[in-house]
């Protein structure tokens, strides 16, 4: 047993990636603290995080995958990274779920691959062989990779398989829905200029975020933001879409109440900016909330469920005098 | 990576999120004094006596290879020896234990900690609702990955094989591809030159009667030597004080690990040395190339890091590394 290399200190990355896929908990009715950890127990040994405040929300441990590949690059350079990508579930409120699969990168690496024990000691690093070209990577990134490529989706989704899969999950759905993929990279912020996020919705549920952040943000709590940002994207997309499909002029009251019922029992109550997001992070959201405005949209399509359903109600019971006075 | 729950700066914690990691004491070396079959225990007290005496020397010259210390300190050495409780049990604790002790004795060596393999594999019957060992590290395995790996591969838990690099490919049956479906050799990731490929079987039968193997419970026992298993961040397999004069009728009775010698160095060590007989040579293979892909918990391998480099005594940072062997003549 000699004098070798002790325990690392890890390189400061300077690029982390991620997906976030978001989807309704496949199951009636939302589940409670306990099924949550059952469903989010992905190791044996180690506890889900559960946080009861602001809202319910329950946190599975990081899992490993391990990959030697290329990094997708917006200039098609040929960068080969060894190491492990992480992926974590999140439950919100017993009724959401969303996996991540994220990694963050070093500038620079070994010329040739290490023994595997040098990444397992660097949990969600990928080691680049020689030199990373950030910006490169992270545009690359968040266009898509091509086959042969990292494919970092993939471990999210298998992640959200391994948990659909749970036998206590009945699929029987209140409400249709769509999931949605968040693509999202992060760069230090160049040094004197401020944090910033741009949010682009493009086609087929994907959403991409690049990110320029204070040096030293821990990827973890990067992926927290990005999973914050994709839960109530998702909200948002899908309380519009179901608003969207509704003719609310109609005199079809039971077609109406099929619809905005689910969403008032299930979905309403989930808006919850920020609720546990390093305070550094924080402040991005603000932008957000100046263009497009999420929360104000929010607020106008929930008053706009309450404002039908209180119509609703009003006719309802006018109706029914009417009725009665008739029937004398 | 403690992950999504804020812990710095903020007004509001709660401690559900966050359990702390306990520590554990550390020898220097764990020393492990062979391993036999149910069967060779079978075979009378000769057998044993011979075991001992063969594995006498080579003990003598793993304690001695350890020293010196900084600063003149002796090192802290403590010597174990698991039965074989799980494969099968020919004979009870009370009829098997006591010879054994005796033939250990007769050639100078004393056991200090006692261990049964079902230990490695069941749940903790000190801590009701804790998780097997064997499981824990099942979900610990992250696979080394052959290059070309972009992150869509099936999980290791529901192969129950782990390799060391690449398999052959499958091959068609179709005749029509006959002409292109050329064998494909395995190959080893990392290899020097040319290739030496295993195949582990980690378990088998259905995940709620599996059967471990007897080469990944021989991983767990390595990392529960290395004091490098926690359960939900408490410490496992903490040895009990046991009188060597009254083993009971019934392996289930007997605490997973037993401390037969008071005031003996900590179970828990370093780096460990197993003397063994050859023919486990293939298992502790399998030993190394399931060691090479557990991910452990950062916390605990910083809690090993500091403490050894408290005493100066720097350790490898590959878990492999912390191993070692000997296989003796006439074991």
């Amino acid at each position: 047993m000699g004098a070798q290399e002790s325990t690392p200190r890890p390189a400061r990355p300077v690029l982390a990636c991620g997906e976030v896929r978001t989807c309704l908990l496949p199951t009636r009715d939302a589940v409670d603290e306990r099924a949550a950890e059952t469903l989010l127990r992905l190791r044996a040994d180690e506890r889900v995080r559960v946080s009861r405040r602001p809202n319910r929300c329950a946190v599975s441990p990081d899992v490993l995958t391990g990959v030697d590949c290329r990094l997708p690059t917006a200039n098609g350079a040929k960068v080969r990274a060894i190491g492990t990508v992480a992926a974590r579930a999140v439950l919100t409120e017993g009724r959401v779920l969303q996996s991540t699969a994220y990694f963050a990168a070093p500038a620079d690496g070994p010329d040739s691959r290490r023994p595997w024990g040098y990444y397992l000691v660097r949990p969600g690093l990928l080691v680049p062989v020689g030199r990373l070209p950030a910006a490169a990577v992270a545009e690359g990134f968040l266009a898509g990779h091509r086959p042969e490529e990292l494919d970092v989706g993939s471990v999210a989704e298998s992640l959200l398989a391994r948990i659909s899969r749970a036998e206590l999950l009945d699929y029987d759905t209140p409400l249709n829905t769509a999931s949605t993929v968040l693509r999202w990279a992060a760069r230090p912020a160049p040094a004197g200029s401020e944090p910033s996020l741009r949010f682009t919705v493009g086609e087929e549920g994907l959403r991409t975020v690049a990110l320029r952040l204070p040096e030293g943000t821990a990827p973890a709590a990067v992926a927290g933001l990005c999973e914050d940002l994709a839960l109530h994207d998702w909200l948002l997309t899908t309380v519009g879409d179901k608003l969207d499909g509704v003719r609310l002029g109609t005199d079809d009251q039971a077609a109406v109440r099929k619809v905005l019922g689910p969403l008032v029992d299930h979905l309403l109550h989930l808006w919850m900016p920020r609720a546990r997001l390093e305070r550094v992070l924080s402040g991005l959201w603000d932008a957000l909330e100046e263009t497009p405005g999420f929360t104000r949209q929010w607020d106008a399509l929930a008053q706009r469920i309450r404002d039908q359903l209180a119509l609703r109600a009003l006719l309802a019971r006018r109706e029914a005098l009417d009725a009665r006075l008739t029937a004398r | 990576m403690k992950g999504a729950l804020p812990d710095e700066g903020t007004p509001f914690r709660e401690t559900s999120a966050e359990p702390p990691t306990a520590s554990v004491p550390f020898s220097h070396l764990s020393l492990e004094l062979g391993h036999l079959y149910m069967e060779d225990f079978a075979d009378g007290p000769a057998r044993l006596a011979r075991h001992f005496a063969a594995v006498r020397p080579w003990a003598d010259a793993v304690r001695a290879g350890v020293g010196p210390l900084p600063g003149g300190r002796r090192p802290r050495i403590s010597t174990c020896f698991l039965v074989d409780d799980y494969f099968s049990r020919l004979a009870t604790p009370a009829e098997l234990v006591p010879p054994l002790l005796a033939a250990a004795r007769e050639a100078g060596l004393a056991i200090d900690y006692l261990a049964r393999e079902s230990g490695c594999a069941a749940p903790d019957p000190a801590r009701p609702g804790s998780a097997p060992l064997a499981e824990s590290v099942l979900h610990r395995l992250v696979e080394s990955p052959p290059p070309g790996s972009t992150g869509y591969r099936p999980p290791v838990g529901r192969t129950g094989w782990l390799t060391n690099g690449r398999r052959t490919p499958s091959r068609r049956t179709s005749a029509a591809l006959d002409a292109s479906d050329v064998w494909q050799p395995p190959s080893e990731t990392l290899a020097r030159g040319h290739s030496v490929f295993m195949d582990v079987e980690l378990f088998s039968g259905p995940e709620d009667d599996r059967t471990w193997s007897c080469a990944f419970l021989a991983s767990v026992w390595q990392l529960a030597r290395l004091g490098l298993l926690r359960d939900n961040g408490r410490a496992v397999l903490t040895p009990v004080a046991w009188d060597p004069a009254a083993f009971p009728a019934d392996w289930d009775a007997l605490p997973p690990v037993v401390q037969l010698t008071p005031g003996a160095a900590p179970f828990t060590a370093y780096g460990t040395c197993s003397v063994l007989p050859g023919r486990f040579l293939p298992v502790e293979h399998a030993v190394r190339v399931v060691l090479d892909q557990v991910q452990l918990e950062p916390d605990v391998l910083d809690q090993v890091a500091r403490r050894s480099a408290a005493e100066e005594y720097p350790l490898p940072a590959g878990v492999v590394e912390r191993t070692s062997y000997v296989f003796p003549p006439g074991l």
